[in-house]
């Protein structure tokens, strides 16, 4: 059984080499121009002051996104460790709300809450808190609100971890030391979680910089990002060889901070999985007693946890309006956006067109994922650690450089409108997260089982199909939902590949929204929502099943 | 750096976590200055009890004195109350003269006094050179020492220990054994100390209290309750002991109170059993008798008549009743299994077989 499958992490690696790496690369030679080696392309980016002042944004975006993500998550975080085995599956199930929700989704619904007559607004104006309305979007506050929204988590998640990982006694010795609730913060709780906050923030910086879609939708024209100034050059004045210039840029500045991540924390850590419930929950027994403290982190993470979930639960209300206008509350409840959603031919034809791409991506995804696990995890060391880096990329490089990147692949191949295409970049995209989940599912495996079919007689394949496949089904499984998910909410990739016949469900939004919120919109943003919660609900039942008592 | 020591006085002290009672009706008087050591196995409360003194738990009914004052209405970070836990709970992102200051720091003290102290603290333990080091670098009986140095740097009254040797291997074990007892008796400050090791128990205490189930089974001197043990729980915790009949009751008789041959041939209580297995101790040998009632254990002299003892030797042993201690029947009514005696009154040699 040993070294016999490190080859089958081969196709994985040719499959990203041509569809990752090289499209990549070639886009970023693009940027030195594409006859002789120049630099112009950067001495524009350097000259031309909206390229500068857009540099600067981008960076004050991801950093302030970074900040508040924190600041947000500190007391959220110490809720959920400091909570009831119970109750914390719920705040983690309610924290992951904004990680599950389709992009799309959110940001209209986000719109539909903030703008100028929007649910916000109404109410402040009518409870008389405010005389006129304020603009809480298609402004830095919008695009802030946005992006925190769905980079929370990210920080949420190892924070009550590390929460949950301090020895209570570290507390209580503290505590019996004459430490104070202030004293406990600034010398025992900040520094033992300050690591996990680095983690996180990192991360979160790292996604803010190449993010599309919220800036794009959600601020103003002062808001211009990266990413969009790369799909302006590109879908607009056509010059490659600056979009490809601040490609280079954007890729550099992630790739920097991925590689302090990596350097600080290693890549183990970023792909930990979420904070286990169940056992060890002393922390949680320790600081039960502390009411006031608890209360105070209640009180101050009530409007954090709101936040997180408002989109979701506007979502149902808003899509059974009447309004064509998405006044709220809704004066009349009605089924008409549903009804428009079946009848009309483009809403249709568009999800058929991310069902159909979602069912080449996700098999494709699954079975390169899965073999390059098993390749991967019997890999020596130092062959895995670059393998595990060149896997984990396509969830590091911003989706807006593959989209670009594979663009240039494959408009001379024809490929550009073809569900192939597209289903080729989503399986980029999705890729990694097979990878991860099935090799964590093959660590918590037990070699010795394979050893004992192999003894009792078994050949490689039999102990395969039979001993180690069924142990390593749920990752698979887990894994072709991240994938599935990856596909079907993608907008950035389907914006370039994709042209008017052969456009997505998740496209097709995008462009209502950023024109204006058409209803049907939101019966689409509801039943994406219905969507995505019954794949995962039965992805958890189906991982619970074997779990759950025989009755 | 000195220390005086404050008597603790518990009243009528009841715990339960959900219905399950911890501790029941705890009462304990501990003068000042005591090295008290609370033994008991796990889940005997003891540990409990350790919390709510300390008031990271809180007792649902009874009171805990301190000095005679109810320390209830007290916050923990006021009790002023020294505590070294089980697995050290050194802060791992200071170093050991940081985690020695932190208490110091806490009081608002200047930091040329924070600093002298933190010194002398580190000196009494034996760690001056080791000030800079982060616990990590140390090692486990050097961790310990920081510990202690953290707790007893902010003068408390008392001092608590929860199992603060358990982690360690046990030569290191001792030495720190010593070096606690030689510290108590400079500093005297008053000491409890939880244990599930009885000769650590039997080793450190001035008063050794036995808890089973969530109570008090005995507290005492330590040698009062290894030679006078209140019943069979305590003598069998407390060491090894046989179980023997005196009369009409039962008595507890420890090993090395046991005659075995010649010696035992003028004792008035006698039995005949085969010899199982004799091991060499070093000063005395282990010697295990058996016959149908079961095993006897006797700890004998090594010495030129016992090495004559051999393993399928027939073997007679005898004991003076003045050596068993007579035992209350047996703890909450259990049924007490007791060797079978061939008393001088009755008649010797039933056992032989």
């Amino acid at each position: 059984m040993r070294r016999s499958l490190g080859w089958a992490v081969l196709p994985l690696l040719v499959f990203l080499a041509y569809f990752f790496v090289w499209p990549v690369l070639r886009l970023l030679a693009l940027s030195f121009g594409e006859h002789g080696f120049t630099l112009a392309n950067y001495a524009r980016l350097v000259r031309v002051p909206i390229y500068r002042v857009a540099l600067i944004e981008t960076f004050k975006i991801a950093a302030l996104v970074t900040i508040f993500s924190v600041l947000l998550s500190y007391p959220l975080a110490y809720v959920i460790a400091a909570a009831r085995p119970h109750t914390r599956q719920i705040l983690l199930a309610l924290v992951l709300v904004p990680f599950w929700m389709s992009a799309l989704v959110r940001t209209t619904a986000w719109l539909i809450l903030l703008q100028h007559n929007g649910i916000l607004n109404s109410l402040l104006v009518g409870s008389g808190m405010l005389r006129q309305p304020v603009a809480f979007v298609y402004n830095l506050p919008g695009v802030l609100i946005g992006m925190t929204h769905v980079l929370m988590p990210f920080v949420v998640l190892p924070l009550a971890a590390a929460f949950r990982g301090i020895d209570p006694a570290l507390v209580q010795a503290a505590e019996g030391l004459g430490a104070g609730v202030i004293a406990l913060l600034r010398r025992v709780f900040l520094p033992l979680t300050a690591p996990a906050v680095l983690a996180g923030a990192a991360i979160v910086f790292m996604s803010a910089v190449g993010y599309y879609i919220t800036p794009a939708l959600m601020g103003g024209p002062a808001q211009t990002m990266l990413a969009q100034l790369i799909d302006f050059n590109i879908e607009t004045q056509l010059n490659w060889g600056l979009a490809a210039a601040l490609s280079v840029v954007l890729l550099v500045a992630t790739l920097l901070v991925f590689a302090f991540f990596n350097a600080v924390f290693g890549l183990d850590r970023l792909l930990a999985r979420a904070p286990a419930g169940g056992a060890g929950s002393s922390f949680a027994d320790a600081e039960r007693r502390h009411r006031g403290r608890r209360i105070a982190a209640s009180l101050l993470s009530a409007p954090v946890l709101l936040f997180l979930i408002a989109p979701v639960l506007i979502v149902f209300p808003m899509s059974l309006g009447s309004s064509p206008l998405l006044t709220f509350p809704p004066t009349h409840l009605t089924f008409r956006w549903y009804h428009e959603f079946f009848a009309r031919s483009q809403w249709m034809t568009a999800l058929s067109n991310s069902l159909l791409v979602a069912a080449l991506a996700v098999p494709a995804a699954s079975a390169l994922g899965t073999a390059g696990a098993l390749g991967l995890h019997q890999l020596q060391r130092r062959w895995a650690r670059w393998v595990e880096m060149v896997v984990v990329l396509p969830m590091i490089v911003p989706p807006m450089i593959v989209a670009v990147g594979l663009y240039y692949l494959f408009a001379p191949l024809g490929l550009i409108g073809r569900p192939w295409g597209l289903a080729l970049g989503h399986t980029v995209l999705a890729v990694p997260f097979v990878v991860l989940t099935v090799r964590a599912s093959l660590l918590d495996f037990d070699p010795v089982l394979a050893q004992a079919a192999t003894g009792l007689g078994a050949s490689w394949f039999v102990t395969f199909r039979r001993v180690m496949l069924p142990g390593i089904l749920p990752g698979i499984v887990a894994g072709a939902i991240f994938a599935f998910i990856t596909s079907f909410d993608d907008v950035v990739l389907a914006l370039f590949l994709t042209n008017l016949r052969s456009r997505t469900l998740p496209k097709l939004m995008f462009e209502g929204v950023a024109q204006q919120i058409d209803p049907v919109i939101t019966a689409a943003a509801a039943l994406i929502t219905v969507l995505t919660l019954v794949i995962l609900g039965v992805g958890l039942a189906w991982s619970r099943r074997d779990v759950a008592p025989a009755a | 750096m000195s220390a005086i020591g404050q008597p603790l006085r518990l009243e009528r002290l009841r715990k339960a976590y959900g219905g399950t009672p911890v501790l029941d009706d705890i009462s304990l008087d501990i003068p000042a200055g005591c090295f008290c050591a609370l033994l008991g196995a796990s889940g005997s409360g003891k540990t409990t009890l350790l919390k709510l003194i300390a008031g990271f738990e809180i007792a649902d009914a009874g009171r805990i004195l301190i000095a005679g004052r109810d320390i209830a209405p007290v916050p923990v970070r006021r009790r002023n109350i020294g505590m070294v836990f089980q697995n050290f709970a050194l802060f791992p992102h200071m170093s050991a003269a940081q985690n020695v200051a932190f208490g110091l720091e806490m009081r608002g003290l200047g930091r040329r006094e924070i600093s002298a102290r933190v010194h002398d603290a580190l000196a009494l333990v034996g760690l001056n050179e080791f000030g800079d080091r982060m616990p990590r670098q140390l090692s486990g009986g050097q961790q310990q020492r920081v510990a202690l140095a953290r707790a007893l740097v902010i003068e408390p009254g008392l001092l608590l220990m929860d199992e603060p040797l358990g982690a360690l291997d046990k030569s290191l074990r001792q030495g720190l054994q010593e070096e606690l007892r030689r510290l108590h008796a400079r500093l005297g400050v008053t000491i409890v100390f939880v244990t599930h090791d009885q000769e650590e128990a039997l080793h450190l205490s001035d008063l050794l209290v036995v808890m089973e189930r969530g109570r008090i089974v005995q507290s005492g001197a330590p040698r009062a309750l290894y030679e006078r043990p209140a019943n069979r729980f305590v003598a069998s915790f407390l060491g090894e002991c046989n179980f023997v009949r005196v009369g009409n009751a039962v008595g507890a008789l420890r090993p090395e109170r046991v005659r075995v041959g010649k010696s035992a041939a003028t004792l008035s209580h006698r039995l005949d059993g085969r010899v199982e297995d004799v091991r060499f101790l070093g000063p005395s040998l282990r010697v295990i008798l058996r016959n149908q009632d079961g095993e006897f254990i006797a700890l004998v002299p090594a010495d030129r008549h016992s090495s004559a003892i051999m393993p399928g030797q027939l073997i007679v042993a005898g004991f003076d009743p003045e050596d068993a201690t007579l035992l209350e029947a047996g703890l909450d009514g259990e049924h007490v299994e007791v060797w079978g005696l061939a008393t001088g009154e009755s008649r010797g040699g039933n056992l032989a077989g």
